[in-house]
């Protein structure tokens, strides 16, 4: 492991002087990332600053606002927390399907959100959920959509000294059915080869996919065909989400595999939730 | 050259204070300051298992702690869990099912099985199968390993 300095934090201000101080400064919450990136020279790393005991940052809570999710707070206690299965379930489905349930004992969903993979596995279902994430930094708070935060593979609406506090899960909720269907080599462990979240509420459907652009993105063609046009079909509709998805080659799949899998999950999503339209 | 951290924290029940540096893994530091060699080193990114503690009570990979994380926390080893010489009822029952061949997954599996025991004393196949889905074995005892959790369910 590369040497670097650790730096303890207690409160959110001692965070931002560290960020602040040393452009190198990475922070450590989960950490099942972070070191594995260290480690791998993914990240040079001059200083680490674990913020995960910060007092704040471990909020987990449901008000009249929505749900509020801490940076400090881990994937296995955010799938058990009842509001969470009770009102937003596929967002419990998103973070069961990342590593196994020890890795989800320490890794966070805003974690999962900074590192800004395409493919993370949370994204799409708050994609759906309409997730807020909110900000801290030099310039005071702030707060921006989740699909504004993804800006491209590994880079994120973060400016530099600024941290993610907290994601909110907003009132009212998308009540009604949600599934987060994932293709990857192995059932566990491995990342997402395509990555698609389907969300229905009375007449209207949400539908976002991991893994097949820079960013997460919105099935926008298939949401319209749906909720504007009346298409009722779910093999019609699932069809024209190659509009929405621009997919490269890599060690987990073709360009070619992704565009038929993504149609193939859409299709699925759709029927299973299809329940909820009658 | 980085300064060395002070940590204080329990192991198996004791309570120790060392001197460590920033960048050591906990399962570096188990292994190579404690000597506890019980715990092993496998894939080193928290996808084989091999290297699972408990950390206040929940099983972690060490590979993705830091020993600097251990300060004012409360360790448990494989060495842990026998008490006055007598094997924990969960290492016994692996012994009673030939849970193994090689052995090296052993530790992190019992880890794991004990914290889903703890938390699920009546687990089914299912729960079994998601507790312990950061374990992997290479020598596929896996059907002996779950039938030794389930003689451990009440």
């Amino acid at each position: 492991m590369p040497a670097f300095t650790y730096q303890k934090c207690s409160d959110l201000s001692q965070a931002m002087k560290w960020l602040a101080e040393d452009k190198d400064t990475f922070l450590l919450a989960g950490g099942t990332d972070l070191l594995v990136g260290i480690r791998g020279g993914k990240f040079k790393a001059r200083q680490v600053a674990d913020i995960k005991d910060i007092e704040e940052l471990k909020i987990l809570k449901e008000d009249q606002k929505g749900i509020t999710i801490g940076a400090g707070v881990t994937l296995n206690e955010i799938a058990q927390f009842e509001p969470v299965q009770k009102n937003v379930p596929i967002l419990a489905e998103g973070c069961n399907s990342i590593g196994t349930y020890s890795v989800r004992n320490r890794a966070t969903l805003v974690g999962n959100i900074c590192n800004a993979s395409p493919a993370a596995d949370t994204a799409a279902p708050l994609y759906c959920l309409g997730a807020i994430v909110k900000i801290a930094g030099p310039g005071g708070e702030r707060q921006v959509g989740i699909e504004d935060f993804f800006t491209g593979p590994g880079q994120s609406a973060l400016k530099a000294g600024e941290l993610v506090t907290a994601i909110l899960i907003p009132k009212p909720y998308p009540q009604g059915k949600g599934v987060y269907k994932k293709a990857s080599r192995t059932r566990s462990v491995d990342l997402a080869t395509v990555g698609v979240a389907v969300q229905r509420w009375g007449q209207e459907v949400r539908i976002a996919l991991g893994a097949v652009a820079p960013t997460p993105v919105r099935a926008s063609s298939v949401e319209k065909a749906i909720n504007e046009e009346n298409v009722t079909d779910a093999a019609q509709a699932a069809s024209l989400v190659e509009k929405d998805i621009s997919p490269i080659s890599d060690l987990r799949g073709s360009r070619e595999y992704r565009y038929h899998i993504s149609k193939v999950l859409v299709r699925r999503g759709l029927e299973e939730t299809e329940e909820v339209c009658s | 050259m980085t300064e060395k951290l002070t940590i204080s924290f329990t192991v198996n029940g004791m309570e120790e204070k060392r001197e460590v540096p920033p960048h050591q893994t906990l399962l570096k530091f188990i292994r190579e300051e404690l000597k506890l060699t019980g715990t092993k080193e496998g894939c080193e990114v928290g996808e084989c298992g091999a290297c699972m503690v408990l950390l206040d009570n929940i099983p972690v990979n060490s590979c993705l702690v830091l020993a600097a994380e251990l300060d004012g926390k409360e360790l448990v080893t494989i060495e842990g869990l026998a008490k006055n010489g007598e094997l924990d009822r969960v290492q016994k029952a692996f012994i009673d099912h030939a849970a193994f061949q090689c052995g090296y997954c052993t530790p992190g599996m019992i880890i794991s099985a004990r914290a889903l025991l703890e938390r699920n004393p009546n687990p089914t196949d299912e729960d079994i199968s998601a507790a312990l889905s950061g374990n992997l074995c290479r020598c596929g005892a896996y059907q002996e390993i779950r039938q030794a959790i389930k003689a451990c369910s009440k």
